[in-house]
């Protein structure tokens, strides 16, 4: 495993800084001058109720050197310290991203923290309240990773919901919204391990961070929470495709499972992971919304891409599959648990490398837009509590799934349903 | 007459028998030695296998071979490794047996023993343009469904049978068989398709293919509405 390199730079200004309680890191480029008018207000608001721990807010950027004959005046309660950004060349989506915060993760072992937060790029989650979420439940309820729940309407977030979140959820067995997030907080002794990638990950160019498996597999006995931020993130979404998105986070997530199988293996059920904060109003509805070109999707792929599922899928899912293209628009239900054995299939033809990997995530976006079809179907008509529920009975179905995607993973060649 | 004619047929016949017997120890010979080779071969390529897969020799190459990964998925490198110890005794064999068979009859020739390294250079033609048309027309087929294209199977297959064309026509010219025939009824081929494409979209289908890239270029990106499905 190797850790984030820091440049020297940063380690003068760490050596500089010495250590601190709390560190706030930013895993993208921001302004300077925006970031320290925040941080001063939120500093004044945090008020007494800090002023025994020492914060250092973290943001990637080119080091400055103190301007010449002008005293710095640094305030004892914050220091603010610019990183050198990882070196990433042409990085995916989230890739860029995961690096970014691996640095911060590193900089708040290096300055020995005993709370490190990482946020989003946009500092839409960099207020008071979110900070004393974090810190109370890393520092008062002993957690340490904990995770965000954003206010999320049921059209939002979908590979999330879909895919990344049961998955994590059956696989680590800890009931965690968002297993990747843009904000999240890690407690000081699991920050050194959240800030290592696996040489297999990073040659594979599929290097994400899940804190979430990093703690259930290497810290078991620590506790995961969550806490509720009323945030929303804006996605720049020009330029992406969905194919390369979910490629690139069901892959990673796939790598990290062919990594950590000695682990998930062993794990049986799920926990509840304790959450703070009070979670925001469901946002209206809106207009129904229409799955033609959804089920359209679906329809071609499953025309088309038969050869390609055949080598990927067993004869009983390609039966159900058949069956579905037949079924009429508003009659479209993916069953839960075909979904989940469809996502369990395709972990295990990435890892037998059955097909190029590449084209294996390629061949899983029409059957992912083929769920989301079912999903908007059956969400429609529900409101909050009832979506809530429908999620929990999906995360169930993954878990009541897993010994079929243990067999499969242990005798891939003998168990062929 | 009839005497001469009998006489003529037991002549030919020792002939034949005498041909056939000298060429005998010659076949055996061959065979023995294909034989011992496989053998040789197949044990050496298990030992090697096993030696690299104790010396972790698959984790250590999978740091930079991915390509070899993406392009032959089932074969780990070890396996590679050891398939190619095996395929090269088992060409020694055929060398050395027909050698063996060469000198026993001057029948296979120097030039016969000279195009050897030819057919193994084909061969490793032939599964190259295989490897290369099946992975090309699988990208192009999965990209052609996830950008929604109907006639993405039609692409696939067009790609596949181009690259498998090529691929012969490289081989074939490899063997030096057909000669210039070959070069011509190739270049023939591939200009006459792309031609014929030519004037496909430049006149005889000017209107409908345009209208097909209006279609293509007014539907929008996303396939479900941007504004209510968010997917990340």
């Amino acid at each position: 495993m190797a850790a984030v390199e820091i440049t020297e730079e940063t380690k003068q200004q760490v050596e500089r800084i010495g250590s601190a309680d709390v560190v706030v890191g930013v895993a993208g480029a921001v302004s300077p001058e925006e970031l320290r008018t925040r941080v001063g207000r939120i500093m004044q608001e945090l008020g007494s109720g800090v002023s025994s721990q020492r914060f250092v807010f973290a943001w990637p950027a080119a080091p400055e050197p103190p301007a010449e004959g002008v005293p710095t005046a640094e305030d004892p309660t914050f220091a603010l310290l610019p990183f050198s950004p990882p070196a990433l060349g042409a990085a995916e989506f989230w890739a860029g991203i995961s690096a970014n915060q691996r640095a911060v993760l590193n900089l708040a072992a290096s300055l020995n923290a005993r709370v490190c937060i990482v946020l989003g790029q946009d500092l839409a989650a960099l207020d008071p309240h979110t900070i004393q979420l974090f810190t109370y439940a890393i520092l008062e309820r002993q957690c340490g990773v904990v995770m965000s729940v954003y206010p999320a309407a049921k059209y939002d977030g979908l590979i999330n919901t879909g895919i990344l979140s049961p998955l994590s959820r059956a696989l680590y067995g800890r009931r965690v919204r968002n297993p990747l997030a843009f904000d999240f907080a890690a407690s000081g002794p699991l920050c050194a391990s959240l800030a290592r990638v696996s040489t297999a990950a990073e040659s594979s160019g599929a290097a994400l961070l899940w804190p979430v498996t990093v703690a259930a597999t290497q810290f078991p006995q620590v506790p995961v929470g969550q806490v509720h931020i009323d945030v929303q993130h804006k996605v720049a979404t020009e330029g992406l495709e969905l194919s390369a998105v979910l490629g690139e986070l069901a892959g990673s997530l796939f790598q990290e499972m062919d990594a950590c199988a000695s682990h998930w293996q062993r794990i049986r059920g799920s926990q509840v992971a304790p959450m703070w904060g009070n979670s925001s109003l469901d946002s209206p509805d809106g207009q129904p919304i229409d799955t033609q070109p959804l089920l359209d999707s679906f329809l071609l792929g499953s025309k088309s891409l038969d050869e390609v599922w055949r080598l990927l899928l067993p004869p009983n899912t390609l039966l159900e599959l058949k069956r579905l293209t037949r079924v009429g628009p508003e009659q479209f239900r993916m069953p839960d648990e075909l979904w989940a054995s469809i996502v369990y299939d395709f972990a295990l033809a990435y890892r037998l490398r059955t097909i190029s990997r590449v084209h294996v995530l390629g061949a899983l976006t029409p059957l992912y837009l083929g769920w989301v079809a079912s999903w908007v179907h059956e969400v429609s008509n529900l409101g909050g509590a009832g979506t809530e529920q429908r999620l929990e009975q999906f995360a169930r179905a993954w878990e009541e799934k897993k010994p079929y995607l243990l067999s499969r993973w242990r005798w891939p060649d003998r168990f062929n349903p | 007459m009839w005497q001469q004619v009998e006489q003529s047929l037991h002549s030919s016949m020792g002939l034949v028998v005498n041909k056939i017997a000298t060429l005998l120890p010659g076949i055996l010979a061959f065979i023995v030695a294909f034989l011992f080779f496989l053998l040789v071969g197949w044990l050496l390529s298990l030992l090697v296998s096993r030696i690299l897969s104790a010396l972790r020799f698959d984790e250590r190459m999978g740091r930079g071979a991915h390509a070899m990964a993406e392009w032959s998925p089932r074969a780990t490198p070890s396996l590679l490794v050891g398939r190619v110890v095996f395929w090269c005794f088992v060409i020694s064999g055929v060398v050395v047996g027909g050698s063996a068979l060469g000198t026993s009859e001057h029948i296979v020739s120097g030039w016969m023993l000279g195009y050897v390294p030819r057919v193994v250079g084909a061969a490793i033609l032939l599964l190259a343009g295989n490897m290369l048309a099946r992975f090309v027309s699988r990208s192009v087929l999965i990209t052609g469904v996830n950008l929604n294209l109907s006639y993405a199977r039609l692409l696939s297959m067009g790609v596949r049978w181009m690259i498998l064309v090529l691929t012969g026509a490289m081989v074939l010219d490899h063997l030096a068989l057909g000669g210039a025939i070959v070069e011509l009824g190739f270049g023939i081929l591939f200009g006459g398709i792309v031609f014929a494409l030519s004037l496909a979209v430049g006149l005889g289908s000017r209107d409908l293919v345009s209208r097909s890239l209006e279609r293509e270029a007014a539907r929008p990106v996303e396939v479900a509405q941007p504004e209510k499905i968010h997917h990340f």
